[in-house]
């Protein structure tokens, strides 16, 4: 296997095929990125409309929790797929990258809502009732008084989420999206051997992922950890 | 939009969609259980084992956590034929599932062993227990209560993950899912329907796993 990649070597190593791997891993940011942001945004919203209160809103609350606990129960493929055929059943002509952009965010909107769920419930009662008796609104509370208390819970999951999340993109490939998963099938059906096209697409999602895995390894230990010491 | 959704052509289908269901939820069960034992063994290396041997765990560790499952078993699957070992499409997604799960399952494990308490261990030693009993009577309920809420986490997140071996050609849900779409194109039918089935694989091992959580481990699980 090794002498088979060194002998290639030369061949695979142009500047052609290293900027279409380049693109490919921009691609990959760029997917996960989008979906981390607007999922977050998303999340933030699904998490604010669990807390509402009262039976006007009843409807939404059940649609943000059945929202949440489908996305989080259906594989991504599933969800890929579900997607994919839905733009082509709308007869409207999007691009591919949107089909797996839209998936990606209603995912992370879904896993992110949950983090965002739980640093805001670890809020204390006292710090919403407080708030209530100013009469700040639930925008306001949850404004002023609740996310500048759990961001430090929020941010270090949410993180993990998102190196994970990196990863996942791997699956858009599957509708033909060209990210880095996809490059390398077309590197190995170019006629290099599987081990060199996989292995340098292994090494360079090893790349993005080991530096930012370590970051919120950091983060973690600085964030979170006041509140284990009793702080 | 002209589309119209027909439910009633895969009607005839479904049986397909729970043979799926069954092989899914064999792979889940056999990768987790292969990963279970990577993750125990690669867990005690780091606790007590030598510090070159925590080393390679290490490696094997950083470098599985890293990288995409779905190339992981896109390397086994096709680059060792060329070093001579022919791998089954099941036998590729199931080595790369239990090589996954296994790296993950070392960091939670690991948690699990430095969260024994040394007092606890002084206590057994004061009452007079072998070593045996202290494992049996001391350790294991301390571990099986930290240890069995992120690890029946990492369970159903690994029944999802049984999915991607669709994309080798395995036929388990999502690939009787492409087979049923292939044969009747009604594509967002049949994903739906793949989806509920998803929904409701995942909320049946949740609910088990809870149940055991609660009355034989005596540890607190939220449903999922």
């Amino acid at each position: 296997m090794l002498s088979q990649i060194i002998e290639e070597w030369p061949r695979f190593a142009t500047y052609y095929n290293l900027v279409f791997i380049a693109k490919a891993a921009l691609t990959t940011l760029a997917l996960s990125v989008l979906g981390c942001v607007v999922g977050s945004l998303l999340g933030l919203a699904l998490a604010v409309t669990r807390l509402t209160h009262g039976p006007a809103l009843l409807p939404l609350r059940l649609l943000a929790i059945g929202f949440t606990e489908l996305f989080r129960r259906v594989p991504f493929l599933v969800t890929l797929m579900l997607c994919f055929f839905a733009f082509q059943a709308t007869g409207a002509d999007v691009p591919l990258f949107v089909v797996a952009a839209v998936t990606v965010t209603l995912i992370a909107g879904a896993f992110l809502g949950e983090i965002v769920r739980g640093g805001l419930n670890a809020v204390h009662r006292n710090q919403w009732e407080a708030a209530a008796a100013m009469n700040f609104s639930l925008t306001e509370t949850i404004r002023y008084v609740a996310l500048p208390q759990a961001w430090r819970l929020i941010l270090p999951p949410a993180f993990g989420f998102f190196v994970m999340f990196i990863k996942d993109t791997a699956l858009a490939s599957q509708i033909g999206v060209v990210e880095l998963t996809f490059v390398g099938k077309v590197l190995n059906n170019k006629g290099f051997s599987a081990a060199l096209s996989f292995g340098a697409i292994l090494i360079v999602y090893f790349a993005i992922s080991y530096p930012l895995a370590r970051f919120g390894a950091r983060l973690e230990a600085r964030l979170a950890s006041p509140r284990h010491r009793g702080a | 939009m002209s589309y119209t959704l027909q439910y009633g052509q895969i009607w005839p289908y479904l049986p397909r969609l729970f043979d799926g269901a069954w092989i899914a939820l064999q792979i889940a069960v056999l990768a987790f259980c292969g990963g279970l034992a990577i993750g125990t063994a690669c867990a005690a290396v780091k606790s007590f084992g030598p510090r070159w041997l925590t080393r390679i765990v290490n490696v094997y560790v950083v470098f599985f956590t890293n990288t995409p499952q779905l190339v992981q078993i896109y390397f086994l699957y096709f680059a060792l034929p060329d070093t001579g070992v022919l791998l089954s499409s099941f036998a590729a997604v199931l080595i790369g599932m239990t090589l996954n799960a296994g790296a993950y399952l070392t960091e939670i494990q690991r948690a699990g062993f430095e969260s024994r308490r040394v007092s606890e261990m002084e206590a057994a030693e004061v009452l007079g227990f072998s070593r045996l009993q202290q494992i049996r009577y001391v350790i294991l309920p301390h571990m099986a209560r930290v240890l069995f809420p992120p690890l029946s986490n990492h369970f159903i997140i690994m029944t999802l993950g049984t999915s991607m071996a669709a994309v080798f050609g395995v036929e388990e849900l999502t690939g009787q899912a492409f087979n049923i779409n292939s044969l009747t194109f009604r594509s967002i039918e049949i994903f739906s329907v793949t989806a509920l089935f998803y929904v409701a694989l995942t909320l049946a091992a949740s609910v088990l796993l809870a149940a055991i959580g609660r009355y034989v481990f005596r540890a607190r699980t939220g449903l999922i």
